[in-house]
């Protein structure tokens, strides 16, 4: 089981590799993405800084509506962002679906390896797929490969610096713009 | 007088020099300006504790849900006795303990499942 396990994290660095190099060639080096990522995290920086001086004072109306315009444009600039990168993100989507499905054809019901505990009902489906038997212990390819890329590719982003920054990622909500507030 | 006046400017002027980060990271209570610094540290340390905790559940070998409710306890336990007792910082700046508690932690929790399934069936069920 070495071999198959240590195959798979070895696929999923490569393709974490493969997915930030064509990510960085067709988003992060062109002009128009690295000027909306300044933006936005001058933008975030400063509406952090407003949103903490405002709690100590009393609400003003044309300051309150001053941070609301601001969250606006700042919602805008994230959409126009998400829109930047997604283009590419079909393309890389699209590839790695067909080098996905390869992969599952080579390691088609074949365990891979033995997993110490037995996955709640929900997660049995894709840690027992297209494996026969009833042990669901037993560890399908998917399983293993998602819990690889969930670590690596996260990790590689982190130390290429393509990660967003925290205070962009809370202000402005992720990927959907920002979050409703209670 | 001119030339102490000159003096006493550049000193003020004189960029304060950081200690080394890994300095930093083992003194305790040591001064973090820049909070992104500090919560890169917390993150970094949950993805290698996430990866030793794999490597010693699967060569113990520890099985079922008392590995994984075992993993949540250390990691967070561990991570928060260095930040609140030996750093001494102050939560609520970074957003309370569960902002603290929830920094890397789905990524350590990956890795940390990614090692232990790899040590365990390579150990025992080869």
């Amino acid at each position: 089981m070495w071999a198959d396990t240590l195959l798979i994290v070895f696929i999923s660095v490569c393709t974490a590799l493969l997915s930030e190099g064509l990510t960085w060639l067709l988003v992060y080096r062109t002009e128009k993405y690295q000027k909306l990522k300044t933006e936005i995290e001058k933008q975030s920086k400063k509406l952090e800084k407003k949103k903490e001086a405002i709690e100590s004072t009393l609400l003003d109306k044309n300051v309150k509506k001053k941070i609301e315009r601001e969250e606006e444009r700042l919602k805008n600039n994230n959409k126009d962002l998400t829109m930047v990168k997604m283009k590419s993100m079909f393309a890389i989507g699209f590839a790695f679906t067909a080098l996905l499905s390869m992969f599952n054809t080579i390691f088609d019901g074949k365990i891979v390896a033995k997993l110490p505990f037995t996955p709640i009902s929900w997660v049995q489906g894709l840690s027992h797929r297209n494996l026969s038997g009833e042990d669901y212990t037993d560890c399908s390819f998917i399983f293993l490969y998602i819990l690889c890329t969930m670590s690596i590719r996260q990790n590689i982003q982190k130390m290429l610096g393509f990660a967003p920054s925290r205070t962009a990622a809370k202000q402005g909500g992720g990927m959907f713009g920002t979050q409703p507030k209670p | 007088m001119n030339k102490e006046k000159r003096n006493k400017t550049s000193l003020l002027n004189k960029p304060v020099q950081k200690e080394p980060l890994l300095k930093r990271i083992l003194t305790a209570k040591s001064k973090w300006d820049d909070k992104d610094e500090f919560l890169d540290v917390i993150y970094w340390a949950r993805q290698i504790l996430g990866i030793i905790l794999g490597i010693v559940w699967g060569f113990i070998p520890l099985r079922g849900f008392i590995g994984l409710a075992l993993f949540a306890l250390t990691n967070a336990g561990l991570l928060y006795l260095y930040i609140v007792n030996y750093q001494c910082v102050d939560e609520d700046e970074y957003g309370g303990t569960f902002e603290m508690a929830k920094e890397g932690f789905m990524t350590s929790f990956a890795a940390f499942l990614v090692t232990w399934i790899i040590i365990y069936s390579g150990l025992y069920y080869d």
